[in-house]
């Protein structure tokens, strides 16, 4: 007897007769979608199929940091203060006794001094926004070369893009908050990169910051915008992101029995669940040991902003190092014309994250144009079974990752002990030669191994048996190959076969009820195999 | 044979999804049984001991105000206890399911397509009849934009030419963070200072940096443009992306005598010597000079503003 067995009512025919005994669980579900007409479809939801690889659990890992980041950001706020009001800071630390702040740093470092646990929440915010980033990206990397971006996809790739650019928002809007010294240096360079927008620089760097730099508003202005815009606009675009995975399903790896019809991997309840779960938890777990143990951003030795100030080895948070480096690295060039100026900032800070991203917002219609290829794909490549396409993705990576070391040019020069200009010079040559290299060295390699013929290569072919009553039997001798090839168990040959020879006949049948649609499947391919004797 | 056996199980979950008999739950979980995973199950067991004890753990540390580490370690462990445990106990249950499902197609068919064309076009011709108000109805819509249009301005202010002076006027001493002027003899060589306008310490688009260099060393248009007594000043806002230049390099070995005036920001380099000209790194025009006088009292004082606007630029101040 199951624990819910003692409190559960049970059902009651017309005369009052206990017919069926129900758990809590299910009274409670049922007393919502026995309103709502919704039962079929949280069973269908609870029955719902994922293919497991580890590849697929980076979306996951995204997800969980971001409920530890509105978790831990809601804390935040409810002692935070959005304004640049200037205050004397009075509190425990004492190198900055008697200094004058602004609200906002005043209250960070309330929050990191004051307030018991308020550190360890900051920094466990701070590590969730660099890991969801991180998550978002190898993610992207994934679904990037696996192929998983091609149609039907190809709408959620710009979806899950628009996310990308949210979180790097999210990030930026978020770490320019506490107004300590390298984060208003920040500011200040977004306030520069405006400015050089041709025709409307000037007028639109006036209205976000509230007139001339530095003003008084801006910190006041971000913070609605980290902690409402930016987190609503993140909750509706990962809705509709989550939304078409599960209307689309998920994708799959090619093995036996996985076809472009159908979908095998284990059912969300228990098994996906539990595990999933699991990882939130470890998620959670994992970024509060970092937030307890790793210190990270510790304003208090930046200081507050001061606009006449910079510090050396000022390095944003990792994510935005690709656009410090592109303006590190971009060569001092501008282009005068009657009185105007195309600023080194527009190609630097504008253009070249431009064409990043507008790369990979075009990814998937470029590959189609490339390959002609405009059929729906729901099975995965592997990287080395597209070379072109790999090959490609690691050329764009190579090119983001020398932007990424230029960001920190300062610190590989003292690192290496050269000069900074020599390092540069080198990132900046890098920056035109590493992309074309690195897509030969990738596309000869995916090659060479999609060629190499090897045991995993060879296709194995099995004789099955018909037996008399119209199943199928593995003779005892094949058994082993037939394991090989990754079969299934003979017992259950029915569930794993390919029903590729007869997807066409059932394209528009009822999903809802998918063991008697194979049902009808085998009976049909049973019938075909009948008639082929 | 043993293989076989393996795969059943795996594919035992497979006839899960048929109604679940009294007699195939009990058979599930005799294989799950016989097969139970004594590892995963102690892992599950110890990680939830783990969990409830650091749950207990960051109570204490709370109370006791050991917040800086010892919370976070409580509430890590009885985090990442929960999420091991799960996992552990998922594994125990060898939940390793292989079920297939069928993908619906999400593709339309020419019948939906047609209903679909149908029923747009029953509206284009009811509701797109009356094209005066279809149009009026646009033009609301556009009207209505503009109005919001207003308020949105109300963000900042139209820039009015702020950026073209900034706190220098002529006769203006030259102070420093601790509001002392500078005295002309005072200066040591190759020292960096940041001045300000007198009044106006802290004043953004005024802020300078100030050195004295060795007087052989200045290029001519150097002097020209305002250096006085080997004292340069320059506008400490790099012209590249506005940071403070606040580095200041000396090299004496010969022959490449050299002073550096570089921006930590981004690297760019600016040679004080000769009208901080960029000479490296991605800034494209030299920081703006300020012409130095000196007053009765021997102070030094700027003679006029600068002469361009300081800082990164927009695209009209070429």
């Amino acid at each position: 007897m199951s624990v819910f067995d003692r409190f559960s009512r049970g059902d009651t025919d017309d005369a009052g007769e206990v017919t069926k005994r129900r758990g809590l669980v299910e009274r409670y579900v049922d007393s919502v979608t026995s309103r709502t007409g919704g039962g079929s479809f949280v069973t269908k939801s609870l029955r719902k199929v994922f293919p497991s690889h580890f590849s697929f659990l980076w979306g996951e890992l995204a997800l969980y940091s971001l409920i530890v980041l509105f978790l831990t950001g809601t804390y935040l706020t409810l002692f935070f203060e959005g304004s640049q009001e200037v205050v004397t800071y009075t509190g425990s630390h004492e190198p900055l006794q008697g200094q004058e702040v602004s609200a906002a740093f005043d209250s960070v470092m309330r929050i990191s001094f004051e307030v018991k646990g308020g550190l360890l929440i900051r920094q466990m915010h701070h590590w969730s926004a660099l890991l969801f980033v991180g998550a978002i990206a190898l993610h992207m990397a994934r679904v990037f070369f696996t192929g998983a971006f091609r149609r039907p996809r190809d709408l959620n790739w710009i979806v899950g893009l628009t996310l990308l650019l949210l979180a790097l928002a999210a990030g930026f809007t978020g770490y320019s908050l506490p107004d300590d010294l390298l984060s208003g240096t920040g500011l200040r360079i977004t306030n520069g990169i405006i400015l050089a927008i041709p025709f409307i620089g000037e007028r639109l760097a006036y209205l976000i910051f509230g007139g001339e730099w530095p003003g008084t508003d801006i910190i006041g202005r971000l913070y609605p915008v980290h902690i409402l815009l930016i987190p609503a606009a993140i909750v509706a675009v990962l809705s509709i992101h989550l939304a078409l995975v599960w209307r689309q399903k998920h994708t799959q790896f090619r093995g036996p029995g996985r076809t472009e019809q159908n979908v095998v991997g284990e059912r969300v309840w228990p098994a996906f669940a539990m595990k999933s779960i699991g990882l939130l938890f470890l998620t959670a777990g994992v970024l509060t040991a970092m937030g307890a143990i790793f210190e990270i951003n510790p304003v208090w030795l930046y200081g507050p902003y001061d606009t006449a100030a910079a510090t050396s080895f000022a390095q944003p948070d990792w994510y935005i190092g690709f656009l410090e480096g592109s303006v590190r690295l971009f060569p001092p060039w501008e282009f005068r014309a009657g009185g105007f100026v195309i600023n080194t900032l527009v190609f630097s800070g504008i253009l070249i994250p431009g064409i990043v991203f507008g790369g990979l917002f075009l990814a998937p219609t470029i590959e189609r144009r490339l390959t002609g290829d405009t059929a729906d794909h729901h099975l995965l490549d592997r990287p080395r079974d597209a070379p072109n396409r790999t090959a490609a993705g690691a050329a764009s990576i190579a090119f983001v990752a020398v932007l990424f070391l230029g960001g920190a040019q300062d610190v590989v020069a003292s690192t290496l002990d050269f000069s900074v200009g020599h390092v540069t010079t080198v990132l900046q040559f890098a920056m035109i030669l590493a992309p074309p290299i690195v897509f030969v060295i990738t596309k000869r390699t995916c090659v060479e191994l999609r060629d190499r013929t090897g045991p995993e290569r060879t296709e194995r072919r099995v004789p099955v048996e018909r037996t008399a009553d119209g199943g199928y039997h593995i003779p005892d001798d094949q058994l082993e190959d037939w394991m090989l090839a990754g079969g299934a168990a003979p017992g259950h040959f029915d569930e794993m076969a390919d029903h590729s020879t007869v997807r066409g006949k059932h394209a528009h049948r009822d999903e809802s009820d998918p063991v008697h649609a194979d049902e009808e499947a085998l009976d049909e391919m049973r019938d075909d195999a009948g008639a082929d004797r | 044979m043993t293989q076989f056996d393996d795969a059943e199980d795996d594919a035992t979950p497979v006839t899960a999804q048929r109604p679940v008999s009294d007699e195939a739950r009990s058979e599930w979980s005799s294989v799950a049984h016989e097969d139970m995973n004594l590892r995963a199950y102690r892992a599950a067991i110890v990680a939830f001991v783990v969990a409830v004890g650091g749950g207990l753990l960051a109570a204490i540390a709370y109370w006791t105000s050991e917040t800086e580490t010892l919370l976070g370690v409580g509430l890590a462990l009885a985090l990442g206890g929960i999420g091991f445990g799960l996992v552990s106990w998922s594994k125990y249950l060898d939940l390793d399911e292989h079920v297939v499902q069928q993908r619906e197609p999400l593709r339309t068919t020419p019948q939906q397509d047609a209903d679909f064309e149908e029923q747009v076009e029953v509206g284009r011709q009811t509701v797109g009849r009356r094209k005066l108000l279809v149009g009026l109805l646009g033009g609301s819509f556009v009207s209505l934009a503009i109005g919001f249009v207003g308020p949105v301005g109300s963000l900042g202010p139209r820039p009015r030419g702020e950026r073209d002076s900034t706190g220098w006027a002529p006769g203006r001493r030259l102070v420093t963070l601790d509001g002392s002027p500078v005295d002309l003899s005072s200066g040591i060589f190759d020292q960096l200072a940041t001045v300000f306008p007198d009044g106006m310490i802290g004043r953004d688009d005024s802020q300078v940096v100030l050195l004295r260099l060795r007087p052989e060393l200045l290029s001519e248009r150097t002097i020209d443009d305002g250096a006085l007594d080997g004292w340069v000043a320059y506008s400490k806002i790099c012209t590249h992306a506005g940071c403070s230049v606040g580095l200041f390099g000396v090299d004496d070995r010969e022959p490449d005598v050299v002073r550096q005036l570089v921006c930590p920001c981004h690297q760019s380099v600016f040679d004080p010597t000769d009208g901080a000209r960029p000479v490296g790194g991605p800034a494209t025009r030299s920081l703006p000079q300020l012409s130095l006088g000196v007053d009765d009292e021997g102070f030094l004082v700027s003679n006029h503003d600068f002469d361009r606007p300081v800082g990164p630029i927009t695209w009209d101040e070429g």
